[in-house]
């Protein structure tokens, strides 16, 4: 086995826009994000059901899918180009050689009509790889690395496997082909505590071994903290605090940060502290068209919130938080 | 992984001679407890022209496989004794032909309509279904979809009768009847007297195609489109999966489904074709039952309908083979 040790390339994603169709016309999921994802970072993207963490995984393979389509703005991957203007055999040929995305363990991403070995070999075809031996030993021991009988696994159904099982395969599927960036769409959601725990470590193996560049999306704040270099908040299409994982989880600036981090008694260790967010979080037809996103929701709501969408700031310790009520050097 | 398959062929084997008991005991009945006893009728016209009774008695033996006479058990279990040795007696209606000869000979040319009529149906149905879930917010897609329910619905016969007078009467294109034009080729396994067999069928099945393609289609499309919005199809054009591959994974998982629903109508087909084969005059089984009904000719009858059972129970087990050649769930049951 050798290790190509190519460098994790940086994604910057810059303006992006990504709108559905939908009867009351065409409503952004993803509003004027820009989020760098610097080489070789883990970055845990967190937010509420319905925040767009999805939709926005997915633009990084230009994947949106219909009715959605990017409006504006473009993700750009070190040494591929704008994902969202990549197309046709160029953008497929990227997917799964060099971007891997892992879908959630309970959903089904396997074909269930062929075993997994088949479907390796239909990838290795899809993307002209000549040596399929070599690919199918290089599967082989990304999953004996993970903790499976290999054999076993090649010659197995999706039915045969249990969901941390398939979470592996998912994950071997993504990096079989030397992909050095990986986007996992919660990962561990679904499964119990000890196989989820198996995961992450697995994650953050195969990140540093592989030498990759991953985006970690979940509505678990407790996945990031155990995993990712990086945090980035995302409310109603945007991201509202994007910073170290450590600071931020340590002193949360923006409100709707501070109320995501103290819903969870694990983090602050105070269970009689933990109270859950007021509200509900809003859906594409309730998002504000002007003003902050999150206002309907917040403590420290002032007059500006209505009508001005608060700037991304960069504060001193080198995250960015985007809301009125925080000024820097005020925590 | 063989057993999974051994016990279900037994369960179809089980039900299979289940099905036939029942038929064979329903047609029992029919031709010696129900009033107008056919058997009793031929005995007396026999002795009404002149023949003495026991000699009547013996003819309606042969006839039925029965001898007529004493306690009823005995009669129901010489008769089922006769079905098991494939003795099924011989025609009231034209005397001294043997029953199975004359089923045997026509069942070959049911199977042939029936399986060239609903392979057309569903090859057309599925690969329609198949465009009409893709292009399914074009205007392809809803014309094709309207042209399904269209004829869906219509029962196959009545598209027959058109078919027949057009094809057949105003335009002379298709033969009016028969299984092969005897003048022009010998049986045998070439190709003049296939294609002069297919030419026979061609009508007949064309009725029953145009008649059942609709539900195939409808049937697909629906199933394209639940597979559609399937996981594993995003997952395969993450991975970047060719288009081709993609809709390989898609035909296969869509097609599943249908092959249960194979099985059902080859025996709603099968026994459907008394009715076409009537109208184009083609001489199988449905055609054998249908004079044989319209004569009398209970012997016959009862024949065809067993003969009709055994076929829609083979239909089951081989739908079944396909069905678990495909599909690895079942294939592979722990
Ligand atoms: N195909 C679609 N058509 C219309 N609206 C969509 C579609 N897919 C997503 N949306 C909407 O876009 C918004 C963002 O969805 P997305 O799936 O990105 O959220 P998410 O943060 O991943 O949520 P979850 O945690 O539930 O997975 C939601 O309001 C959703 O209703
Ligand atoms: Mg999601």
């Amino acid at each position: 086995m050798t290790i190509t040790m190519v460098k994790a390339p940086a994604v910057s994603i810059s303006g992006l826009t990504v709108a559905y169709k939908t009867d009351a016309g065409e409503l952004p999921a993803v509003s004027q994000v820009d989020l760098e994802l610097a080489a070789g970072t883990i970055t845990g993207l967190v937010g509420e059901s319905g925040s767009g963490k999805s939709t926005l995984a997915l633009s990084l393979l230009g994947a949106v899918q219909k009715p959605g389509r990017v409006t504006a703005g473009s993700v750009v991957v070190d040494g591929i180009g704008d994902m969202a203007k990549l197309a046709g055999e160029e953008l497929r040929t990227v997917r799964g050689a060099k971007i891997g995305y892992v879908f959630q363990a309970a959903q089904n991403s396997l074909n269930p009509l062929k075993t997994v070995g088949k479907q390796l070999l239909d990838l290795g075809k899809a993307h002209k790889v000549r040596d399929l031996k070599g690919l199918l030993r290089h599967a082989k021991d990304l999953l004996d690395r993970m903790g499976l009988n290999a054999d076993r696994v090649l010659d197995a159904y999706q039915h045969e496997l249990s969901g941390g099982m398939r979470q592996r395969v998912g994950i071997m599927f993504a990096l079989v082909l030397n992909a050095h960036v990986l986007v996992l769409d919660e990962p561990t959601t679904a499964l119990d505590m000890i196989t989820q725990a198996n995961i992450l470590q697995i994650v953050r193996d195969v990140h540093k071994e592989q030498g990759l560049t991953t985006l970690v999306v979940t509505h678990d704040v407790g996945v990031v903290a155990e995993v990712a270099h990086k945090i980035a908040v995302m409310y109603g299409g945007r991201i509202v605090e994007h910073g170290p994982v450590t600071q931020v989880l340590a002193e949360p600036r923006h409100p709707y940060t501070r109320g995501l981090i103290h819903a969870i008694p694990r983090l602050t260790g105070d269970i009689s502290a933990a109270k859950a967010l007021p509200g509900t979080p809003p859906t594409l037809g309730t998002i504000p068209k002007q003003g902050c996103v999150f206002r309907e929701r917040c403590a420290l709501r002032m007059e500006v919130c209505e009508t001005v969408e608060p700037p991304a700031q960069r504060m001193l310790d080198g995250r960015t938080v985007a809301c009125h009520a925080v000024k820097e050097g005020a925590a | 992984m063989m057993t999974g398959f051994a016990r279900r062929l037994a369960g179809h084997l089980t039900r299979g001679l289940v099905m036939i008991w029942v038929v064979t005991t329903f047609t029992f009945v029919l031709i010696r407890l129900m009033p107008g006893d056919p058997v009793q009728v031929q005995i007396e016209r026999n002795i009404a022209m002149g023949m003495p009774p026991d000699q009547a008695e013996a003819a309606a033996a042969v006839t039925y496989g029965f001898v007529p006479h004493g306690p009823m058990w005995k009669q129901y279990l010489e008769y089922m004794g006769g079905i098991l040795r494939f003795d099924l007696g011989v025609s009231v209606e034209s005397q001294g032909v043997p029953v199975a000869d004359r089923v045997l000979g026509a069942m070959p040319w049911t199977v042939v309509l029936v399986l060239t009529g609903i392979l057309v149906s569903f090859l057309i149905g599925v690969v329609l279904g198949v465009i009409a879930a893709i292009k399914r917010s074009t205007v392809v897609g809803h014309s094709l979809s309207i042209a399904g329910s269209l004829l869906h619905g219509v029962p196959p016969f009545v598209i027959g009768i058109i078919l027949a007078a057009l094809f057949t009467r105003q335009w002379r294109l298709f033969p009016s009847g028969g299984v092969y034009n005897a003048d022009e080729v010998a049986p045998g396994l070439y190709f003049d007297f296939i294609g002069n067999v297919l030419y026979h069928a061609a009508l007949p099945a064309a009725a029953y195609a145009l008649a059942t393609y609709g539900g195939w289609l409808l049937a697909m499309r629906s199933s394209v489109a639940s597979v559609l919005g399937d996981d594993f199809l995003l997952a395969a054009e993450l991975r970047g999966l060719t288009s081709l591959t993609r809709f390989r994974y898609l035909a296969r998982n869509a097609i599943l489904p249908l092959f249960t629903v194979l099985a059902i109508s080859f025996g709603l087909v099968f026994g459907g074709s008394i009715f076409i084969e009537r109208i184009f005059n083609y001489p199988g089984l449905g055609m054998l039952l249908f004079s044989s009904i319209g004569s009398r000719d209970y012997s016959m009858m009862s024949g065809a309908f067993l003969m009709i059972t055994v076929a829609v129970i083979v239909a089951n087990i081989l739908a079944d083979l396909l069905y678990s050649a495909i599909d690895p769930r079942v294939r592979r049951q722990a």
